[in-house]
Parts: structure tokens; sequence; C-alpha cells
């Protein structure tokens, strides 16, 4: 702290007659830094964040995020596991949006078999990965404005989460770990009155009570001051860091795996990329709000250009056959027993697939040894990187600010301490 | 004089969505309107004040949180029922222990935990808080939170949906006034 | 390529250009899987890295994975993976080392590497020289032990309890109640390592196991193995004092103690059951006269 004019006044106010070290004042020595402990339960930590901040009043001086209270050990799990069994545990790794899990590791999988998958199981996935995009971002979305002071929002979208919610119960019947990718495919069709609903549901609901929380808040006073040119991240940093998704677009850089990288059905999606241009937490915020539109887009046209056809690839050595045919067919007996028993065997090799989830780039490092069980099975999660990078962003800011910069991030410990 | 029972609206089991029952309210205007007070015994009055603001510690772990959180959310509205979230453990009277339950975290759960004043209640919500689940044999999770702190209700699945918690918290009222003891 | 996985187009002129910017720092540049991958040196790694961020414009650090192969000689692979936002290509950098010897840190290339180094020291052990903070990042504070090696088990080694004696969460040997199920899918037709059940029995034949079913014997040896097997036992067994029961001492001190109602016990057992007056007839099988049956309960 330099010593202000007020501090001095006071000074030569109370201490007169006394010794007084007017370059310092007394006051200005008492104050040190003074470290306090935020969580690992905490309301605003979105989880079990530990985070050791080093304060001089109310400036953070230096961040020490503690993390791996939600370390389950899944990397290990999975190489326990057959190829098949280890998927659920990917719905719970980001249990904000299961299947942009999912979608990294039957991709992987797809990508090591050299499997072939039928046109209606690529738009189903890309389709219900946008609808996850969306139930991602209202969760994301509600809790920052609701860690910044604003109640009525977040009580506004999680009512479209929880429509979202019930569409995946009625598509796979779990309302959060649906384990409904599946390698070559997707387990089962929808029925044809859920994509009809859920057309209506983005031309109706969604984009009027959206707006509606969203007018509340994109234009608001007391939002902007909490959110604008706080934890601002330039283009270099964004890419030294490691960062992906919302948070490297935040920054200005338009890159998105979708557009890149597609994959599935995406080469066929027309959508936008939105960009920040200041890379702070309202631009990442804002690039969030606008992906949802994105995603909405993306659906209709998936909605629109759905072929009919098999939900799944025919190739008998790795998708189950369906159960109907299991009870008339002898074959399809033993491919059933002997691939929810054994599962099926992936080739050696080793690959790395990433695709774009909701928070950003989710990879999957494969390596296979030619058995039934993943050798490894390294996951990439992304808010590992934006963690880390929390010291540098919150160097300088108040305390009361950290709540804001977390909810930007938007970690989930799930997918962070795996 | 009526019955004591009075007092508990909750021991009567209503279906959502029908309107309250008519000859209850009757029967508090009476007795009011007869002799301008009510009469009731002290133990049903801590059990009706207990069971009526469960409000309870957030203790988001993993993928149970938010089912946890929807379950307080507009649809389900748990604060029915009295239940609010609270972020301190010294003011709440319920834990909701709400995910996987890992080695790191567990000395927090504990001193959170001890941090309750009594009488305090644990929820224990979903396969993995109840015994580990999908994750019970990994080198970093507890085998269950009941290793940590005494359990009153478990809630199974993977997660519960909304609706398995709010019954949870129904049948811990229901516990409460079964024990009906001031101490806990 | 037939699979929907994210499509990343082969960059073109890239073996070239590594051979012209890595020189001898690269062992060997892999084709396969629609991916790109280069060994190097250990020792050069950091080199590598900055050529790779600067000359070949792979900007961004996406990821850093170690892999644990317990029969080579220096057993863990450190796997990084970098992405290019100008070219749209992403690269798999791998360098191999041992428990002891050291991996040169990145940090300085890029900052993310911090944790990223962490997560593998953690869950390896390998060590990474340089690294400002090579601290423990996700397993517990105190734990002992690198949980991805392929040598540690599963349950690992420790488990929480909350003890009421010592008020506190206390640390303890793993005890499972029911051990984790590891099937083994490895068909016998193609030569399992273990001897199949069953298989033990025909151990006599030497024959390895899973080479398929011993055959069967000849008649005459079948009569021989019998012979070996019934040789009669080289005394009869009696049980002529107390302490020849196998009942323990403590029993056999009350069956020595003579009880008074024992005789009658005795008698009465005698006189009850048609085996022992069987047993009486028939001298031939010398059958203890004086120990009583006792009942259980000790009083009869």
């Amino acid at each position: 702290m330099t010593d202000s004019p007020q501090v001095k006044h006071h000074g030569s106010d109370m201490f007169e007659g006394y010794p007084v070290d007017t370059a310092d004042t007394a006051g200005d020595q008492a104050v040190t830094n003074y470290t306090i402990n935020f969580g690992p339960q905490h309301p605003a930590a979105h989880g079990v964040l530990r985070l050791v901040l080093e304060l001089d009043g109310e400036i953070i001086e230096r961040v020490d995020p503690h993390v791996g209270l939600l370390h389950r050990g899944t990397e290990k799990l999975i190489e326990y596991k057959t190829y098949l069994q280890a998927l659920p545990y990917f719905d719970r790794l980001d249990y904000c949006s299961p299947l942009g899990m999912e979608h990294s590791y039957v991709l992987a999988i797809e990508k090591l078999l050299d499997l072939e998958v039928p046109a209606r199981a690529q738009y189903l996935r890309t389709l219900f990965a946008e609808l996850t995009r969306i139930c991602n971002h209202m969760l994301n979305i509600g809790s920052h404005v609701m860690d910044v002071g604003a109640m009525t929002p977040n009580l506004w979208v999680f009512e479209l989460r929880e429509d979202c919610l019930n569409f995946f119960e009625r598509m796979s019947g779990a309302r959060m770990h649906h384990a409904w990718f599946r390698p070559g495919g997707v387990h089962q069709d929808v029925p044809e009155k859920l994509l009809v609903d859920i057309g209506e549901w983005c031309e109706t609901r969604l984009p009027k009570l959206f707006g509606d929380a969203m007018s509340l808040v994109i234009d608001n006073r007391i939002f902007k001051q909490r959110n604008v040119d706080i934890a601002t991240v330039s283009k270099e940093d964004a890419l030294a860091w490691g960062f992906s998704g919302p948070m490297i677009r935040g920054s200005g850089i338009p890159w998105d795996i979708r557009k890149s990288q597609p994959y599935d059905a995406y080469a066929a999606m027309e959508f936008d990329i939105p960009v920040g241009t200041r890379g702070d937490c309202y631009d990442r915020f804002m690039v969030r709000v606008q992906e949802v539109y994105q995603s909405a887009r993306i659906i209709k046209q998936c909605l629109r250009d759905m072929p009919s056809g098999p939900v799944a690839s025919l190739d008998r050595k790795v998708v189950p056959p369906k159960r109907g045919e299991m009870k008339q067919s002898m074959e399809s007996l033993i491919h059933h027993f002997k691939l929810y028993t054994e599962g099926f065997h992936v080739p050696a090799g080793e690959v790395y697939v990433a695709t774009e989830s909701p928070k950003g780039e989710f990879g999957v490092y494969l390596v296979s040894d030619g058995t039934n069980k993943p050798y490894r099975c390294k996951i990439r999660p992304t808010a590992f990187s934006h963690l880390q990078a929390m010291d540098m962003m919150a160097k300088g800011h108040m305390l009361a600010d950290t709540t804001a910069i977390i909810g930007a991030i938007d970690v989930v410990f799930g997918e962070c301490d795996r | 004089m009526s019955q004591p029972t009075i007092l508990t609206p909750g021991a009567m089991p209503v279906a959502p969505g029908t309107s309250p029952d008519a000859g209850f309210f009757d029967d508090l205007n009476a007795e009011v309107g007869d002799k301008g007070f009510l009469v009731t015994s002290t133990e049903e009055l801590f059990q009706w004040a207990r069971t009526g603001s469960l409000w309870w510690m957030t203790f988001g772990l993993a993928c149970c949180a938010v089912e946890m959180i929807h379950v307080n959310m507009p649809r389900y509205d748990m604060e029915r029922f009295g239940a609010a979230p609270r972020a301190s453990p010294r003011q709440s009277d319920v834990m909701i222990v709400a995910g996987t339950l890992c080695n790191k975290m567990a000395p927090a759960l504990r001193r959170v935990y001890d941090q309750m004043s009594n009488p305090k209640y644990v929820i224990s919500m979903g396969s993995c808080a109840n015994g580990g689940g999908y994750y019970h044999y990994s080198y970093s999770v507890v085998r269950g939170c009941d290793r940590i702190v005494p359990v009153d209700i478990y809630v199974p699945g993977c997660p519960p949906t909304a609706e398995a918690l709010l019954y949870g918290v129904m049948q811990l009222q229901r516990k409460i006034r079964r024990v009906g003891t001031i101490e806990r | 390529m037939a699979s929907p996985a994210p499509l990343i187009a082969p960059r073109e002129g890239l073996a070239e250009a590594l051979k012209k910017a890595l020189g001898q720092d690269m062992i060997a540049h892999v084709f396969a899987v629609g991916e790109d991958s280069i060994t190097v040196r250990r020792d050069a790694i950091a080199g590598v890295m900055v050529q790779l961020r600067d000359v070949l414009e792979y900007q961004q650090l996406m990821e850093i994975a170690g892999v644990d192969y317990p029969d080579r000689p220096e057993r863990f692979e450190v796997v990084y993976h970098l992405l290019s936002v100008t070219k749209n290509h992403r690269l798999r950098v791998r360098v191999s080392t041992d428990e002891a010897t050291p991996v040169p840190t990145i940090v300085p290339v890029w900052p993310v590497a911090g944790w990223l180094e962490r997560e593998v020291f953690d869950m390896y052990g390998v060590l990474f020289s340089g690294n400002p903070d090579l601290r423990r990042i996700l397993t517990d504070y105190g734990f002992q032990g690198h949980p991805q090696r392929k040598d540690f088990p599963l349950t690992g080694y420790i488990e929480l309890r909350y003890s009421e004696e010592d008020k506190r969460v206390v640390y303890e040997p793993v005890r499972l109640a029911q051990d984790f199920r590891n099937f083994d899918f490895m068909s016998p037709w193609e030569g399992a390592d273990y001897i199949l059940p069953g298989d033990e029995k025909a151990g006599g034949t030497g024959e390895a196991p899973g080479k398929g079913a011993p055959s069967p014997m000849t008649a005459e040896a079948v009569k021989k193995a019998d012979e070996a097997k019934a040789s009669p036992p080289p005394t009869p067994k009696t049980t002529d004092k107390a302490a020849q029961t196998g009942a323990g001492t403590k029993a056999n001190a009350k069956a020595a103690k003579a009880s008074p109602d024992g005789a009658k016990a005795t008698a009465a057992s005698k006189a009850k059951t048609p085996a022992t007056a069987k047993a009486e007839k028939t001298p031939a099988k010398p059958k203890a006269p004086a120990k009583p049956r006792k009942p259980k309960g000790g009083d009869a």
C-alpha cells in the first residue's frame, strides 16, 4: 500500500508529538498479507474447489487452487472395465453435459475401429449434443448470474433446464446419466413425437423464456459492473494457457472444433461462432448466451435434415443386435452374449480425439493393446487448464471477483479432477 | 377438547395438487373461536417445528448436486416443505451428502458435520454416497459416507431424480415424527 | 476414414519440416490412424517444443499424458498433445523415461504445462526437472504411491473411517467386503496362461495346461492307480484315551473327571443305541469300551 494523502493527514492529527515514520505510517506496517481458505465447501465454488487466497486487504495477491477433492480414480477404473462398461464413467465426468463427454469417447473408439456410423445416428448425436450444450449453458449462466447477485434469471433458466432433462428422459430413460451414445451409433431410436416437441420447444419456449431471463441481466448495470473488465485475458495468454471453448472464444479467437475439425454431422450444419472482443468475464458470459441460440439453430437443422434408417452400425462384431432380433436368431443371441460379457476387441493403436464439449476441448487419449479393455484412457479435461490460469486471471482483482471468475470459467469438478 | 394432533398438518398425507383439507381448517377455526387458544403437547409442537423447517446444508459433491439444485428450483420447489438451502453448517438442520465422497474430502465433510448444531440429520444421496457405487473399488473413494457420518436416510439412484430426493426429505420428516424425542 | 471422428487434414510437407526444424532430436515420426506422432530425445524436449511452437506453429499445448509400460527398460512415456489453431492440425510428441530420470520441464514454453506435469508426476512419479511447483495435485494430502502405475492396485492400500474414539477421520488398511471381480476373457483355445478349473486333477500327466484334455488312461493303469491309492492304514484307528478324540484339552480334562452319573450315561447309551450293541458283538474291531459318549452340554 502506498501512503495516501488521507493517511498522512490522519497521522499528523493522531500521532502529534510521537516519532512517526512519515514514509511508512504505523497503520501500514501492521497490515500484512493474510491467507484465506475458500472452500472446499462453498456455495459459489461450483463444487469442491479449494482456493488458498493470499490477500492484501481485499486485493488478491496470489491464488493457489487445490483440486483433486473429487478425484475418483476414473482413469484407473476405466483400465479395469471393458470399452462398453467404461462408457458410463464419461457421463459422470462432466455431469452438467453428460453427452458431450460420451461423444469424445465413442468417437475415439470408432476411430480406432474405423467404424462407419449410419447417418441417422450421426444426426441424432449432433442434435442431442447440442441440446446438452443448451442444458449445460443454462446451468452455467444461471449460476454465474446468481454468483454475482441476481436470483430471478437462475429460476427461469432452470425451468428450461428442466425441460431439457425431460427430453433426455424421453430419449434414454435417464434424466442425467444417459449412456446413450454407443460405439457405432446410439443405443436406441427416439420417439417421433420427441423430435417434434424439441422442434417446437426451440421455436417457442426457449427463445421466449431465455430471452426474458437474459433481458434482465445482459444490460443490467450491476451485472456489468461485476463482470466487465474482470479477468481480462489476451489472445496470447489464452493460447499459452491452453484455453478452449467459450474461454478462448471470449478472448477473440474464433476457434471451434465443430467448425474446424467437424465430426458427426457438424460438417453439414450452418452456424456462427460467437467471439468476444475484450476477453473478460462478460465476454465469456455473452459467448455462452449466443451459443445457446446457435445450438438451437443446429438443432432445427438436424430436425429438418435427419434421414431415417438404422441408429447404430450393423457391424455385429461391435454393436449388439436388437432385442427382438435376439429372440429370433441364434447368431444374434451369440453376438448379444459375447458383446455384453466379453465386449469387442479394439485394434492396437492410439488416438487422441477431442470434441467441442460445452466447456471447451474435451479430449480422450485412448491407447489400446488389442484386448477388450483400454490399456490407457487419458481424459483431457477442459476446466483443468482454465483453473490453472486462475492465478493469472485473479491477480490484482478484489476478493469478491473470484466468484465471477469461477463462474465464467464454468468449472465442474467431476471432469476437472476425474 | 380436540386431539393434540391438530397442529401437525404434515402428519396427514395430502396428495400434491389437492386443496387443503377444509375440515382441518374448520376444526382449527372452531378451536380458536371457542377458547381463543390452542392446546397441544410440547412434543408435538417441537416435532411440528422441527419437521416444518428442515434447513439443509448444501453439500454438493458431484453429479447428485445437480439434482439437488433441481429439487430447489421452481419445478419441484422443495421450500414448500420448509426445506430451504443454507450455505452455513451452523444454521442448518440436515446435511444432504450429494455425490461421491473422496478421501481428500472426507475430513472436510466430518468437520462440516461437527459444526452443525443439534439436532442434526444426514441424508445420503445417490449410490456413491450410499456405498461407493460405480466408484466402489477406486483407490480414492470412501466406500459410503456412513463411514464418516451417521446417516438417517439413504436415497438410492445414480443420480436419484429430484422426486426421489423430495421423497427422501419427506421420509426424514416421518422419521423425526416417529422417533418423537426432544433429544436426538 | 469411415468413422465420424473429428476430421484433421494431413499437413502437407510435415515430415520434411519436422526433420528440418528438429534435426537429430527427432527419433521417429509415425503417421497412424490419421494422426501424426513423433518421438524425440528426452533431453531436448524443451528446445523441440520451442521449435514446434515458433517454427511449425503449434501454438497450444492441450495435454500431457503419461503411459506406463512396465516391460520396457524406460517404462514411462510422457505424451504431449499439441494443437495448431492456424494450421488446424494436431501433433503428438512423446518422450520416454524411467522412475529416476527427470524430464526437462516445458513450463517456460507453455505455462499451462505446470499443472499437467504435476499431474503426470502425481499419477506416475515421473520427475520433471525445473518445474517450479512439483507437488501432488489430484491425490489426497499425504498420499503414498503413484496410482496410475500398472503395479498399483486398483483399490489402493488405505481407506478412511471416522473413529469415535479418536474423534477424527483415521486411515486404515483396505478391507473389502467383496473383492473386485476381474473376469478373464482369454479363451482356453487361445492359450490361457493359467490352469483351467478341473485340469489340476490331471496334474500327474505333466502336460502343459491349456493343451486340451488329458488322454484317458488304460484299464491297467486305472487298476494300478487304484491299488496304489487303496493301501490299508498301518494301524487301526482307535480312541482308547480321551486325548485321542481330538476334542481339545478342555474337553479332555472334563472327560477325565469322573462324573457321578457318567456310568449311568454309559449304560443308558449302550442300551439305547443299537450301533453300540453291534460294536460290542464284533470283537474284530477294537472299539474303545471305556469311552462314554459325551453328550453336548456336559450332563446327560
